[in-house]
């Protein structure tokens, strides 16, 4: 840590609090995703809420804006406690979310969308009039562009967010809750998007602001909240921390705990050699080598084509392989059935739309691709099934109360740790493993690093596919970096850092790094 | 109206193509009949394709000059677009229409008739009959009826009946009207009457369920032979010996050899043949190759079927 | 039931009594119960055995659709080809008749059986290898099977030969043990599609695909080749069923097996089989095809409901039991 913390502030009875959370929590049946909020939220004020994915943000804000009824705890307004049965109830009382996801209906205009559901008028006929007059003075408050009559699907993207903040705005607002309003802008959107958030602070509302953008948050917070693995770490003054406090802040734990120790460097030949997969509107020109004993982190933006790149080498998606081999092996064949018998297996990212079939029970789920391992015959047998999954369930520590329970019953945690048996029953070399983590808890989170880190250790070879940036940089002893469905970087040892991913997943001129890595079979691009 | 029996439209067809045949000399311009009927899609519609395409090769190899076209549709809608399809083609001197429903197509056959197309209508009348030059139609009602009169003669005027009838439609209401109206006046009692879809399959479970109902039948009367042919396994399986008779109507060839045959259970049946398309066609010919005028209505006698007569009634290659 | 059974205390989901499963036989009990009411002719050994054996056609076929409607497709062509099946049976045994005798029964119903898995090879390729919705490319062939049975019949019937009839009839109209025939054929169906999908690696491949086809696609499943088996397996029930249907009227016509296709379907669905696949109620499908042959039964047993209302009542009675299963769990 690099400057001491500043203290944190706490309850100022001075303060003109418009909300209050006194205890908050929410529980869903034995998973706490947050517990003992404790927080003021004062008018005329930007407060922002700071997180790492999962630390609780989204829950935080869908029970301030009654989305979500709190399993703990409660809500007050001017002192007294309020309790909303819904969202309507808390808009109503002046409470008001900004959905991150743009909720409108293309083909309706700009008024349209705003009244939408509160259309004024008589019994009978609506008074375009009066609406659209209404909706011109909103929209001019905010600094938008577009009229009443426009057809929100003729708006861009940045427009339409307005429009969505000024569907918020048409009463007038006490609290205004923005969830990451800002992910979908550009640079000068972005600008424009924080003048009408200091805008309504001006006015004496009271905005709630959850970004992950920490150069936005020290830009605008009054006050700074920290969340982290669903509890309040504390409140500061936004001028006191830093963009780097708030990050330390925002991680807390000590990394080396979190993720096992590196392994030293691999020596064995590669057992699994890739070159020149081109993978249909996925990747272009790809190759890679996999080593015995390490873990390969394959990073990226969101729409990089990691995902592409893994289901068209598994012939998931339409692919034209130049070669693959794997143990020496030539094997540039194409179907999940002939890639499970060279030892090779996917883990998917979507654990619930392609890996279990969340209606059967988890011992279907279990033995459903390794059918030929457990039953050699024709015939399946219930009884084995029950003592597979039996030992499954102790040894990957599926923690469920009935072996009867149906895959879609579990935690995301503990599908995802089925997940993992399932592909382990075929007994595979390599492990390619997509999102390990996302969306569940940190304690599996460890479990599921330590366990890859056992296979490893095994002689085995793993590819972890990951969008959390610390757990590639935690978890691999190399790093492909994939650009616009290209390999553009490879990352050894020291390298290895969130700062270089970041930089050659969106930077043009982050291709020269590969050439400090000269020891690669992989094909150059031209 | 004219009242002819069948056999004497069969004598009478058989004079007309030697009249014709000595006309056909005279009259060398080139004459298109068309004839629109339905598709084949149960028994009797298969007798009237059968008969409708054995009347076009007759004709064409006796008269060089006529043309006859054939042309089935499966559905009203579909018989409607025939129509179109056929006038837009080529000028028609006739067409021969066994139509689906009578309302749906009187409009477009009155289109054709409007290019002056002479129209024989087979069967089924149009509703405004002026548009109709040629009528000919069996009698539905007498199928009904003869059979009923000859029911109740049979069993005493006293006893216990089932009727299975077809599909809802003007055919099958003028045949069960005809039959209830005969017995009306007599001491039996109809039991039941369902539909079974003019359908050997669903007339076997219909009749299963009769008899599981009834403990005591004493005859069975189904408004068409495909029908009988499943009342007649049903009633073989149960063993019941109660059932005196099982009668049909339409002269299916089967159950005219049971006739034939002299069988005990279903001694008579009645006609409605589907041969009246090809009586049809050839009183047209003649219209245009005989100088022999055409125009009127002929309603086809239902005469009852009997061992006697029977073979008047027998075509063994119609698939009906 | 006794001390000698307790074995490891494993929890198993199929101990329960789920009540949403016993749905279809709940209902069918209601159904024969109303029946007893309405007419005591009803319950009479005869009436019972017409009726079970009446259902064995539509319940046989439904077997074949349970695998398909659970590997995720469906099957409108099955009355059609069932129909299509038939005539040529007949002609096949028709043909051979004068030189083998009564053994041309067995080699016709052979040739029905690669007839029916050859149309539904057919329908499986199509919908598999073409990557055509089922509900169309089966709408397709269900036109192509019912204008070559007409074809073949020139729109009236194809009669067995007469010297067939005799040693043919019993496989419908006898009896092994006081059984019919049929419910025998039926029972040895059910039975073998129970295992299948039960107790075999294809049963559950075939649920997994139909459960969510990416999942099944995922873990290395061929879901054509499921889906293509599903619908060869159709077919040869179709066949079954027109092997126990011929002797019955010894005929096939233009309208065999016409509208069977929605009875089959209702009856699975009924069942508690998911239209949308992924789960599978073999005996449910059995019970479903019962249901609505009693039904049918009761309507012509009751004097309650005018002939031009009964096609409404059996609607009604259908609607009632789907809602039946959507609240009872």
């Amino acid at each position: 840590m690099t400057a001491p913390l500043p203290k944190t502030l706490t309850g100022d009875p001075a303060a003109p609090v418009a909300l209050r959370a006194e205890g908050l929590g929410k529980a869903y049946g034995p998973i706490t995703v947050l517990s003992d909020i404790t927080l003021d939220i004062v008018a005329g004020e930007v407060h922002a809420i700071i997180g790492e994915n999962g630390a609780g943000k989204s829950t935080l804000m869908k029970l301030l804006s009654a989305h979500v009824q709190p399993s703990l705890g409660h809500l007050s307004m001017a002192g007294q406690r309020v309790d909303f049965p819904d969202a309507v109830a808390a808009e109503e009382a002046g409470v008001v979310l900004v959905h991150q996801e743009i909720l409108l209906a293309p083909d309706l205009t700009v008024a349209q969308n705003l009244y939408l559901g509160r259309e004024l008028g008589g019994w009978l006929g609506v008074d375009d009039h009066r609406m659209d007059a209404r909706t011109t003075e909103v929209l001019a408050s905010i600094g938008a562009h577009c009229g009443p009559r426009d057809r929100v699907s003729d708006l861009p993207l940045a427009q339409r967010q307005l429009v969505q903040i000024a569907r918020a705005l048409l009463d007038d607002r006490k609290v205004v809750i923005f969830d990451e309003p800002t992910a979908v802008l550009a640079n000068d959107e972005v600008a424009a998007l924080l003048d009408v958030v200091r805008g309504l602070r001006d006015r004496g509302v009271a905005v709630l602001y959850i970004s992950h953008r920490l150069d936005e948050v020290e830009a605008l917070a009054d006050r700074v909240t920290v969340l982290r693995d669903g509890r309040m770490i504390g409140t500061w003054a936004g001028h006191d921390l830093s963009q780097r406090q708030m990050a330390e802040l925002m991680v807390g734990r000590e990394l080396e705990m979190l993720y096992p120790p590196k392994r030293p460097p691999v020596t064995a030949a590669p057992i699994l050699v890739v070159s020149d997969l081109e993978v249909d509107h996925g990747a272009v020109h790809a190759g890679l080598t996999l080593h015995p004993g390490e873990v390969l982190g394959i990073g990226g933006m969101i729409g990089s084509g990691r995902t592409e790149l893994f289901e068209g080498l598994m012939g998931l998606r339409p692919a034209h392989a130049g070669r693959i081999t794997m143990a020496g092996q030539d094997i540039t064949r194409r179907s999940v059935r002939d890639w499970m018998a060279a030892g090779l297996v996917y883990l998917t990212e979507d654990r619930k739309g392609k890996g279990l079939l969340l209606d059967e029970p988890m011992a279907r789920n279990l033995t459903l691709q390794a059918l030929d391992n457990v039953h050699p015959g024709f015939v399946t047998k219930a009884r084995n099934e029950m003592a597979l999954l039996e030992r499954s369930v102790a040894e990957y520590d599926i923690r469920v109360r009935s072996l009867g329970l149906e895959a879609g019953q579990l935690s995301g945690g503990n599908q995802q740790k089925l997940l993992l048996a399932k592909v382990m029953l075929v007994d595979p070399q390599v492990i390619i493993i997509d999102e390990p983590t996302r969306g569940i808890d940190i304690g599996n989170k460890s479990q599921i690093y330590d366990f890859i880190d056992s296979l490893v250790r095994a002689g085995k070879a793993v590819i972890v596919v990951s969008s959390e940036l610390p757990e590639l940089v935690g978890l691999s002893d190399r790093v492909l970096v994939m650009r616009m469905g290209r390999i553009v970087a490879e990352l050894h040892g020291d390298r290895i850092t969130e700062q270089n991913v970041v930089f050659a997943a969106t930077s043009t001129e982050a291709g020269d790094q590969r050439e400090t890595v000269a020891n690669q079979t992989r094909q150059e691009e031209p | 109206m004219t009242l002819i029996s069948r056999r004497a439209l069969g004598l009478f067809s058989a004079a007309s193509i030697m009249a014709l045949s000595a006309g056909a000399a005279l009259a060398q311009d080139k004459v298109t009949i068309a004839v629109s009927i339905p598709a084949a899609t149960h028994g009797w519609t298969g007798g009237v394709v059968y008969h409708a395409e054995q009347a076009e090769k007759e004709i064409e190899a006796a008269f060089p000059n006529i043309d006859v076209i054939v042309k089935t549709s499966p559905s009203a809608t579909a018989q409607v677009s025939a129509l179109e399809d056929l006038s837009a083609s080529q000028k028609l001197d006739a067409l021969v229409i066994l139509p689906f429903t009578s309302e749906e197509l009187t409009g477009p056959v009155e289109q054709v008739k409007a290019n002056g197309t002479f129209i024989a209508v087979v069967a089924r009348g149009l509703t405004d009959p002026s548009i109709q030059d040629l009528y000919v139609a069996g009698d539905n009602i007498a199928v009904g009826a003869n059979t009923a009169k000859w029911m109740a003669e049979k069993l005493g005027n006293e006893g216990k009946i089932v009727v299975l009838r077809g599909i809802p439609t003007v055919i099958d209401d003028e045949r069960i009207q005809g039959f209830t109206d005969v017995m009306k006046g007599t001491n039996i009692e109809i039991l039941d009457i369902q539909y079974a879809n003019w359908n050997q399959d669903e007339a076997f479970k219909l009749m299963q369920d009769y008899l599981a109902k009834y403990p005591q039948i004493d005859a069975v009367w189904a408004n068409d032979d495909d029908m009988l042919l499943g009342v007649l396994e049903a009633v073989k399986q149960s063993g019941r010996t109660d059932i005196k008779y099982a009668l049909g109507g339409n002269g299916m060839k089967d159950v005219v050899k049971m006739v034939m045959d002299e069988n005990p259970m279903t001694p008579v049946s009645t006609p409605y043949p589907p041969s009246m398309v090809k009586s049809a066609i050839y009183m047209v010919a003649g219209q245009f190759n005989g100088q022999a005028p055409m125009r009127g209505s002929f309603k086809l006698d239902a005469p009852l079927i009997t061992p006697q007569n029977a073979d008047q009634f027998w075509y063994p290659d119609s698939p009906f | 039931m006794t001390s000698a059974t307790s074995t490891r205390a494993t929890p198993e989901p199929g101990r329960r009594i789920r009540w949403a499963d016993m749905g279809p036989f709940l209902a069918l009990a209601l159904v024969i119960v109303i029946g007893t009411l309405i007419n005591s002719n009803f319950v009479s050994g005869t009436n019972i055995a017409n009726v079970v054996t009446r259902s064995a056609f539509i319940a046989i076929i439904a077997v074949g659709a349970t695998f398909v409607i659970s590997s995720g497709c469906l099957d409108l062509s099955v009355g059609s080809m069932m129909a299509f099946v038939t005539g040529i049976m007949i002609l096949t045994m028709n043909r051979l008749e004068p030189s083998m005798g009564a053994n041309a029964i067995l080699v016709g119903a052979a040739v029905g059986l690669v007839v029916g898995a050859a149309c539904g090879l057919l329908n499986g390729l199509i919908v598999t290898l073409g990557k055509i919705e089922p509900f169309i490319v089966t709408l397709g062939t269900m036109g192509i099977f019912r204008a070559l049975i007409t074809w073949l019949s020139d729109g009236g019937s194809i009669p067995i030969a007469r010297e067939l009839r005799d040693p043919y009839r019993p496989v419908y109209f006898g009896n092994l043990f006081g059984v019919p025939l049929p419910v025998v054929i039926t029972l040895i169906v059910v039975l073998a599609g129970a295992f299948i999908l039960y107790r075999t690696k294809y049963g559950r491949r075939c649920m997994a695909a139909g459960s969510n086809s990416d999942v099944a696609r995922f873990s290395g499943v061929s879901v054509a080749w499921v889906r293509t088996l599903a619908y060869v397996i159709q077919g040869l029930c179709v066949a079954i069923a027109a092997i126990c249907y011929i002797p019955r009227l010894g005929a096939a016509t233009p309208t065999t097996g016409a509208l069977w296709e929605l009875q089959v379907i209702t009856a699975v669905v009924i069942g508690g089989t998911l239209l949308r696949g992924g789960k599978a109620r073999i005996w449910g499908t059995v019970a479903g095809a019962l249901i609505l042959e009693v039904i049918a039964n009761l309507m012509v047993m009751s004097n309650f409901v005018s002939e031009y209302l009964v096609a409404a009542v059996q609607g009604v009675i259908i609607i009632l039991a789907m809602l039946a299963h959507r609240f009872i769990r």
